[in-house]
């Protein structure tokens, strides 16, 4: 492939003319520099108040000169200066080699409610297979009159539907039941992407085969090395469950699970098996490995939830976050607080904001496209406070809550613990309450971000313990 | 101020229609909306289910020509037509494919293997990622952890009232519900690096030691060195933990008690407003403690930035093999599961086979626990420095 490396080599030769012209310029027509002033000419985006901006006064030299012919990157690449905005990954959930890890979305870059193919979150058990398409097969088998098996193109001769969803992976927000870990976004909340997706729903499939009545879960394995399974109840198969090979209008790509993967909307990532080869009928669940010491919830009674399906109600604030803060903002600034809102269990209905970390709320707008099981886009216009404090005089902590269609409501950090409803003198006293801390999974009690005098923001928790 | 109020009602509006317009042909179409669909059917995670009613589910309109009218909750799975694409499985590609295990035995091969021909088998294939007795580590997790029963008691351990506290451990001997699946992972997964390996007898030799070093019994046979596993013993196996689950998945009444355990909130630590609720809008908290970060987590690859620059660009330095053996090959190498670089006594076996020999075996990968290119993802120019460098 060419050629991310031409563009760096051409862009960054426009880089260094066009600083040395403005440099020229702006010595001649200023006649000193200040140590600040220079500093500017390297920092273009800085509109200083007093003089002609050079990136106004002078052809830069994109402007002037051919640009690329079309016959250049016949695969669009985004523009070199996008460099940072990228998949991020860390020791701390990777397998000593990174093929059993997780590399996860910088969210705080996001834009709309469509994650780029590139920078959908990253998740393997056995590292990213390669699957030649010609020699892929689907089976299906188990309790079904007619056990099949299908090519890619046979496959995709089914009437095909196409859904926008977001896919989570479980442990969204995992690390941090017993404290904030990440001054970050991408990390905090980043282990979910949203997409439009192409496929079949696996019921169209079904008419063919003919289920026996006595179906009552399926199984789905990948053809990756770890054959990553799970059991799924064939209710949820007969409903939404779809085969997928189309991501936002291209091919999956194969950190996604090329050439098809399990689509199951608005249930956990580890569910929505990739690579898929084979799913098998039957009256009696499976143990996969995915379903026991992972993937399952640990309560304080000591008693784990072995099947979790639905991802709960959720939202965060993308703007601002630790990643994109408000120091280039002042007083008075009239601004957009805007976020994401998502629920696995239904259509977002509503976002309320809170200043104070989650005791008072106002409520916030949704915009955009609403959808079930799909991020929702949601924004609140805000008049900046003198030191971003509120009227106590303490910080301002941006918190949000989202409720679905389904009547569910984020809990705070000591309601998704302790229990919804349990007095804090209780607290722990009731071990069948609340979820506790060592859940790993499914966490989703709101979240907050703490503005600090100087615009800076840090994730924080609003808790008892 | 009037503004801004002006604009939530508008907000407000477009919001009702879109909901109405969107989700109308549910049971209920409460205007004021945030919980709207209180009493629409659910599905067994507890969440809306969206019908396919009058071709539409959802916002998303139907093919009629495809689908019917229908609700697959009266048995009606609103499909017309049949297609006939692929052709029937032979037996024995399902056979081939057809694999996975049960714990009521479906799947279980014949075979047998014992505790001490494991041990040379994890010590050979697995210790080099699961370490000594599978005691984990460097990101791969522990197989065991002491004894399964007194480990299974530690899954009390919940830090909710005490972050410092020792927390609760979960390996295959106190948490695993069923050894079935220890058997079906272990022959299709493990290796990591190269799956699909093992033979039945191997893997029931690698489950009867990972029973042994859990310090499991079977029927009350304690597992020691000469215990042999078989199909039969294999099915006796009852994990300390068979119970530690909820809501009980197996059996005639397993989905309906799935379906009845997410109809509670309080199960899985959610809230659901009762119909029409509003929810609290002022005072809503018990406690104002702030918790901050402590250090955290900040080992991001790459390093967080937002900056719109172009990115730096590399010098090409010269390949350092030195360090790519300490990034690449030392977790394993310098700890004793394979020879370390620099000690001739042992690289002298290897080199018998010529360096020709050895260069070619350690991009292939050895049945003894060196992946392929050791799992990294050097060049083949870059690797063979590296090995150079090693058996120097
Ligand atoms: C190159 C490193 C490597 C080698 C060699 C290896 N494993 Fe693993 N093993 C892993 C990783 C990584 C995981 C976790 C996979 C995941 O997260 O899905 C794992 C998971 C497991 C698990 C599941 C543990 C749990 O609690 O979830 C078992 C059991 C296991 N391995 C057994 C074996 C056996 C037996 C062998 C030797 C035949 C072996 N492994 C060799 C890396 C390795
Ligand atoms: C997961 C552990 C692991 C890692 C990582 C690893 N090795 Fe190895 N390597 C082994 C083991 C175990 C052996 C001994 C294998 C045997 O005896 O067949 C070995 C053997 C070798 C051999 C001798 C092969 C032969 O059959 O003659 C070479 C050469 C070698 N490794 C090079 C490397 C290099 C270079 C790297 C890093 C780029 C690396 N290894 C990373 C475990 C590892």
């Amino acid at each position: 492939m060419k050629s991310h490396k031409q563009i760096l080599k051409n862009s960054s030769d426009v880089i260094q003319t066009d600083g040395k012209i403005d440099r020229r310029a702006f010595f001649r027509k200023t006649g000193a520099i200040s140590a600040i002033a220079a500093a500017s000419v390297v920092a273009p985006s800085v509109l200083q108040a007093s003089q002609d901006d050079p990136n106004i006064m002078h052809h830069p030299q994109w402007g002037q000169i051919w640009g690329d012919p079309v016959s250049e990157n016949l695969y669009g690449l985004p523009s070199a200066y996008e460099h940072n905005n990228t998949r991020r990954y860390t020791k701390l959930l990777a397998s000593g080699n990174y093929r059993a890890a997780i590399a996860v979305t910088p969210i705080h870059e996001s834009e709309g409610i469509i994650t780029p193919n590139g920078l959908f979150f990253s998740r393997s058990h056995g590292g990213t297979a390669h699957i030649d398409p010609n020699k892929w097969r689907l089976m299906i088998n188990g309790l079904v009159e007619k056990p099949i098996v299908l090519t890619l193109e046979q496959l995709k001769r089914y009437p095909r539907v196409t859904r926008t969803h977001f896919i989570e992976c479980p442990a969204n927000g995992g690390q941090e039941w017993r404290r904030p870990q990440y001054n970050s976004l991408q990390f905090a909340k980043g282990f979910m992407s949203c997409a439009e997706w192409t496929g079949v729903y696996i019921k169209t499939i079904l008419k063919d085969l003919g289920l026996k009545p006595t179906a009552k879960w399926m199984l789905a394995e990948g053809s990756d090395n770890s054959e990553m399974g799970r059991s799924v109840p064939v209710e949820k198969v007969l409903d939404d469950a779809m085969l997928v090979w189309g991501q936002n209008g291209e091919a999956l790509r194969p950190e996604q699970g090329y050439p098809v993967r399990l689509l199951l909307p608005g249930w956990e990532g580890n569910l929505c098996v990739k690579w898929v080869k084979r799913l098998e009928f039957s009256d009696e669940p499976w143990y996969a490995k995915e379903e026991t010491s992972k993937y399952t919830a640990l309560k304080p009674n000591g008693k784990a939830v072995q099947h979790f399906y639905a991802n709960e109600v959720n939202s965060t604030v993308v703007i601002p976050s630790p990643e994109k803060p408000w120091t280039s903002i002042k007083e008075g600034d009239e601004v957009e607080i805007e976020g994401l809102a998502w629920s696995g269990m239904g259509t977002i209905t509503r976002v309320d904001l809170s200043f104070d970390g989650g005791n008072n709320y106002v409520k916030a707008n949704l915009k955009g496209l609403i959808l079930p099981k799909c991020w929702t886009r949601w924004s609140y216009m805000y008049t900046i406070p003198k030191g971003f404090k509120n009227k106590d005089g303490k910080q301002i902590i941006l918190t949000s809550r989202a409720m679905d269609d389904a009547g569910f409501v984020q809990p705070s950090v000591d309601q998704e613990i302790f229990g919804y409803g349990v007095a804090k003198e209780d607290y722990g006293k009731d071990k069948d309450k609340g979820m506790g801390v060592e859940s790993v999974y499914h966490r989703n009690a709101i979240e907050s971000w703490e503005v600090s005098e100087n615009g800076e923001v840090n994730h924080v928790q609003i808790r008892t313990i | 101020m009037f503004k801004l109020e002006l604009y939530k009602t508008l907000a407000a509006t477009l919001l009702a229609t879109t909901m109405l317009t969107g989700i109308a042909q549910a049971q209920e179409s409460d205007t004021a909306a945030y919980n709207g669909l209180w009493n629409a059917k659910k599905d067994i995670s507890g969440g809306v289910h969206y019908p396919f009613k009058d071709g539409k589910t959802g916002p998303y309109v139907l093919n009629p020509q495809v689908y019917e009218d229908s609700d697959i909750s009266k048995g009606k799975d609103g499909l017309k037509k049949g297609f006939n694409n692929g052709r029937l499985a032979t037996s024995n590609e399902l056979q081939a494919w057809d694999k996975d295990i049960r714990p009521d035995g479906i799947g279980l091969p014949e075979g047998s293997g014992y505790v001490d021909e494991g041990e040379a088998l994890y010590e050979a294939k697995c210790m080099s990622c699961h370490g000594d007795f599978g005691s984990g580590g460097g990101g791969y997790p522990a197989l065991a952890a002491g004894k399964a029963k007194e480990i299974k008691r530690m899954l009390k351990n919940n830090r909710w009232l005490n972050p410092t506290a020792e927390g609760p451990t979960r390996v295959i001997g106190s948490y695993w519900p069923y050894a079935s699946t220890l058997f079906w992972y272990i022959r299709d997964a493990m290796p990591h690096p190269k799956s699909k390996v093992l033979s039945n007898d191997e893997t029931y030799s690698l489950v009867a030691y990972m029973l042994y070093i859990n310090n499991m019994k079977v029927k009350g046979e304690i597992v020691n060195e000469t215990f042999k596993l078989d199909r039969e013993k294999f099915l006796q196996i009852e994990m300390p933990n068979k119970n530690g689950f909820i809501p009980y998945i197996d059996g005639s009444d397993g989905i309906e008690n799935i379906r009845t355990f997410f109809q509670n909130a309080q199960n899985f630590g959610g809230i659901r407003l009762a119909k029409g609720e509003e929810p609290c809008m002022q005072n809503c908290q018990q406690t104002d403690n702030i918790v901050r970060l402590n250090g955290g987590i900040t080992d991001f690859e790459p390093a967080m930035s937002v900056e719109r620059n172009l990115p730096q660009k590399v010098e090409a330095v010269s390949f350092d093999p030195k360090a790519a053996y300490d990034n690449n090959c030392a977790m394993c190498h310098e700890t004793g599961v394979a020879p370390p670089a620099g000690n001739k006594v042992k690289w002298t076996p290897y080199l018998k086979k010529g360096l020709a020999a050895v260069l070619q075996s350690a991009i292939n990968g050895t049945e003894n626990g060196m992946p392929p290119k050791g799992g990294s993802s050097l060049s083949d120019d870059e690797f063979k420095q590296v090995v150079e460098f090693m058996v120097k």
